[in-house]
């Protein structure tokens, strides 16, 4: 344990940290930007103590009743929603955690207990410790409430489970940010989390089809899961509280027993992690690579495309090339697909496209497209540092955005045959004036979300950084102008196709949607034109977003 | 009379009260390799982002090679290459794609920029590891690469800033001799750096710029008997030591930039904790 031992100067070193955090918080309200960011703070932590409080008021109730019924059991249902939430809601919501760089503290004779509680509490003044915390409190006093002689071992329980849970979330989080920190690793994160979040929407469809009557067999499975769900945290809390209400105190002293070690373990696996970092772990990659080979030195020609200049052959190259080296760029094209598969499992009765397969393919294209923003509203976020090498270039930036919007217009193409194929597969092949009517309705809602994507990508950029937390979005700004651009689109779009269905042929749609893809393509011309203009107005905004540590 | 490689007239950039560059008069021949130089926060980069069309000018004018860099950006930027302060790499292209696509981008057809790139990975000492990504590049890596695609379509004036900060002495030496090359072959080098010594041993005239003005322009010798001209007629701090330091030996380029920006009296200073 002598690790624990803190070296005389701590003290002062936990003040200056306290102090200097307190001085950039100041020092950010002189801006607008940090000014602003109070206020959505301001708003965030009226709704997090709205969500606290009302939270800690249903899960009291929820553990009284559970307490009164004698159905202490059920606990654990309650237990390991707060521990899901406090486990998974930092790694979804990662732009409202608190991400501390080690190197700024490592530099300084800072000791490594110090260094150790700065990272655990640094790291955990976070919603969801907060929220889980006064869940947690709400459930103690409910419990207290039903059966006032188990509020003390509650509170003990709770508060042994409430450490557990923080520890565990400084130790995912530390892991997290060390697979982060190698792009490699990162890449194969970013498949794993995205598979993660593709599986979690399974879980209603899947549930819809299996769930509607019990089966034997789902129903044994369930049973059989029972008792392992109480070897893990939220189990073993519960069923030490639960032991103890039905006065076997020796079973619940056993469970607390055994929920201690985890604490033990995760807390083992958290030092791992951050003695590495103190010791200064190198987690460079440049060394990692073996300097070899002559061989691949063989003259590569780059790309030509047909009927366009070098310049905006080589950005269209480098578009799709960045594209093809970007994980989760490249699941949003298997996305629009996978959703169908969803809405195709979620049963015949219940969703739109079961009573109306003749929409899948536009539904679908619309879908597609919509995705295609993640790429279009920021067309500059992922250059990074390379915005200045345009502004040098001999290169018109009409030319250059021109060719970042073919490369996005070759994804999306690629996007729409893969959906045309799966709504052949899953529903039926979709007619040829749905198809043609689609194809329409693509024709008018692409351009326009080009040109739209292209002005917020000149005026609202941000940049993209695949190996910091909360870096891998636009700003909230585009995001919540893509809001309202949308809704204007699809909802112009899904008015103009269920017209068409209501008047019993989708022909009808085509014509309209030609008439509007002329109003948006001169609207992404006009756009394409004034680009040069716009950006040298906001270049400095541009490389000063897009070039920032 | 050759027209300059660089000049401007009255170059001013603000920064809402902050006036970063004051009414700065360049002026840089063909063929000369001209060091810019000033302390921290003087106005270096804000200048040689104006100079590559990086950043507008508040006021002033800006010719490249005779070309109004405001009218004819085009023009301009065709022929000069570029290492800004922060590289501008694409950190998810391999360094063969990245010379490529920069050659691409400056006009060379796709065999010239093939072959150009595949002699610059050699001669950078980049080509041994063709799959590894730009953003995988050590910093030294990183500069050459950037050099490398400043330098691909053969630009008539080259700007770089900060060439060789972090930059190990091997590295350092291929970009030198490079650079040498290019001013044996007509090229106009305007680099900024806070390596004085590299800078004397390089260049051949020197600008210096304090708190946005320029105090300084000439060759190396000029700025020399100037300050030496200033020590002899009493001038400010550095007076008495100029005066018995050039009756011995020749100024070195950081004597005369202490000096030109006043800063002796700084680097006499002492700490009273340190002794």
């Amino acid at each position: 344990m002598a690790w624990l031992i803190f070296a005389p100067e701590a003290r002062g070193q936990f003040a200056a940290i306290a102090r200097i955090r307190w001085q950039l918080f100041v020092n950010s309200l002189q801006t607008v930007r940090g000014r602003v960011e109070l206020a959505s703070r301001i708003f965030m932590g009226l709704f997090i103590a709205l969500a606290g409080v009302g939270g800690a008021i249903g899960f009291g109730g929820a553990a009284w009743f559970f307490i009164s019924q004698d159905e202490a059991g059920w606990l654990s249902i309650l237990l390991w929603s707060v521990f899901l939430f406090w486990q998974l809601f930092p790694l979804m919501a990662t732009a409202f955690t608190e991400n501390l760089d080690s190197s700024n503290f490592l530099r300084f004779p800072l000791g490594y207990p110090s260094y150790f509680l700065v990272r655990l509490v640094y790291g955990s003044l976070d919603p969801a410790t907060a929220l889980g915390s006064l869940w947690l409190l709400g459930i103690t006093i409910g419990i207290g409430f039903a059966d006032p002689r188990l509020l003390i071992w509650a509170a003990l329980v709770l508060l042994a489970f409430a450490i557990v849970n923080l520890l565990l979330a400084r130790m995912i989080f530390a892991w997290v940010e060390r697979w982060l920190a190698q792009r490699r690793a990162r890449e194969i994160i970013g498949v794993l989390f995205f598979l993660f979040i593709l599986s979690f929407q399974l879980i209603g469809p899947l549930m819809n089809r299996y769930g509607e009557k019990p089966r034997p067999g789902v129903v044994r499975v369930s049973r059989e899961l029972s008792p392992a769900q109480r070897l893990l945290p939220p189990g073993l809390a519960a069923e030490a509280i639960a032991r103890m209400s039905h006065g076997q105190v020796s079973a619940g002293l056993g469970f607390f027993a055994v929920l201690c070690p985890y604490g033990a373990a995760i807390l083992w696996l958290l030092n791992l992690r951050l003695r590495a970092q103190y010791q200064g772990e190198n987690l460079s990659e440049a060394v990692g690579y073996i300097a070899s080979r002559k061989e691949n030195q063989a003259l590569r020609l780059g790309w030509s495309v047909l009927g366009f200049p070098g310049p905006i052959a080589a950005t269209f190259e480098k578009e799709l090339r960045y594209l093809s080296r970007s994980g989760p760029m490249l699941f949003t094209l298997i996305t629009p697909v996978f959703w169908l598969l969803i809405i195709r499992l979620s049963g015949k009765g219940g969703n739109f496209l079961a009573r109306a397969p003749d929409l899948a393919f536009p539904v679908g294209g619309a879908y597609a497209l919509l995705l295609l923003t993640n790429l279009v509203y920021n067309n500059f976020g992922a250059d990074g540092g390379g915005i200045q090498f345009f502004f040098a270039s001999p290169v018109r930036f009409r030319k250059i955005v021109l060719a970042k919007n073919l490369a996005h217009v070759a994804a999306f193409g690629l996007e729409t045959v893969l959906v045309w194929l799966a709504v052949c597969m899953m529903y039926r092949p979709p007619a040829v004036d749905v198809t043609i009517a689609t194809l329409a309705g693509i024709l008018f809602a692409a351009p326009a979300n080009l040109a739209l994507g292209n002005l917020l990508s000149i005026y609202s950029p941000k940049k993209l950084d695949w190996g910091t937390f909360g870096r891998q979005r636009a700003s909230r700004t585009t995001v919540l102008a893509s809001f309202g651009i949308q809704f204007g689109i699809f909802g112009l779009g899904t008015v103009v196709f269920l017209l068409a269905r209501h008047y019993g042929s989708f022909w009808l749609a085509t014509p309209v949607f030609l008439v509007f893809s002329v109003l948006s393509f001169t609207g992404y011309a006009l756009v394409l034109k004034r680009i040069d203009r716009m950006a040298l107005d906001r270049r400095e905004t541009l490389i000063s977003e897009l070039c920032r540590a | 009379m050759d027209v300059p490689a660089i000049s401007t007239e009255g170059l001013t950039r603000r920064f809402g009260e902050l006036v970063a560059v004051h009414d700065v008069n360049l002026r840089v021949a063909p063929g000369q390799f001209f060091g810019f130089l000033g302390p921290n926060g003087a106005g270096k980069s804000t200048t040689i982002k104006m100079l590559t069309g990086l950043l507008a000018p508040t006021a002033g004018r800006i010719h490249i090679l005779g070309l109004d860099l405001i009218a004819k950006p085009l023009e301009v930027k065709r022929q000069i290459g570029v290492v800004p302060e922060g590289m501008a790499l694409f950190g998810r292209l391999t360094g063969s794609e990245y010379l490529n696509f920069v050659g691409r981008m400056y006009g060379l057809d796709r065999e010239t920029a093939a072959k150009r790139t595949a002699e610059l990975l050699e001669f950078m000492q980049l080509a041994d590891q063709p799959k590894k990504l730009v953003t995988d590049y050590s910093h030294g890596m990183q500069k050459k690469l950037a050099l490398a695609a400043a330098v691909i379509h053969g630009p008539k004036i080259l700007f770089l800033d900060e060439p060789f900060e972090a930059v190990d002495a091997i590295a350092s030496g291929t970009l030198k001799a490079m650079l040498q090359r290019m001013i044996a072959r007509g090229a106009t080098i305007f680099l900024t750096s806070h390596v004085l010594e590299i800078v004397e041993r390089l260049c051949s005239h020197v600008a210096i710029i304090d708190r946005g003005r320029l105090v300084a322009q000439g060759s190396l010798e000029e700025l020399r008997a100037g300050v030496e001209a200033q020590a002899a007629t009493g001038g400010p701090a550095a007076a008495a030591e100029g005066a018995t330091q050039s009756g011995r030996e020749k100024l070195t380029l950081e004597q005369i930039f202490l000096r030109t920006v006043g800063d002796l009296r700084r680097a006499d200073q002492e700490l009273s904790w340190l002794g």
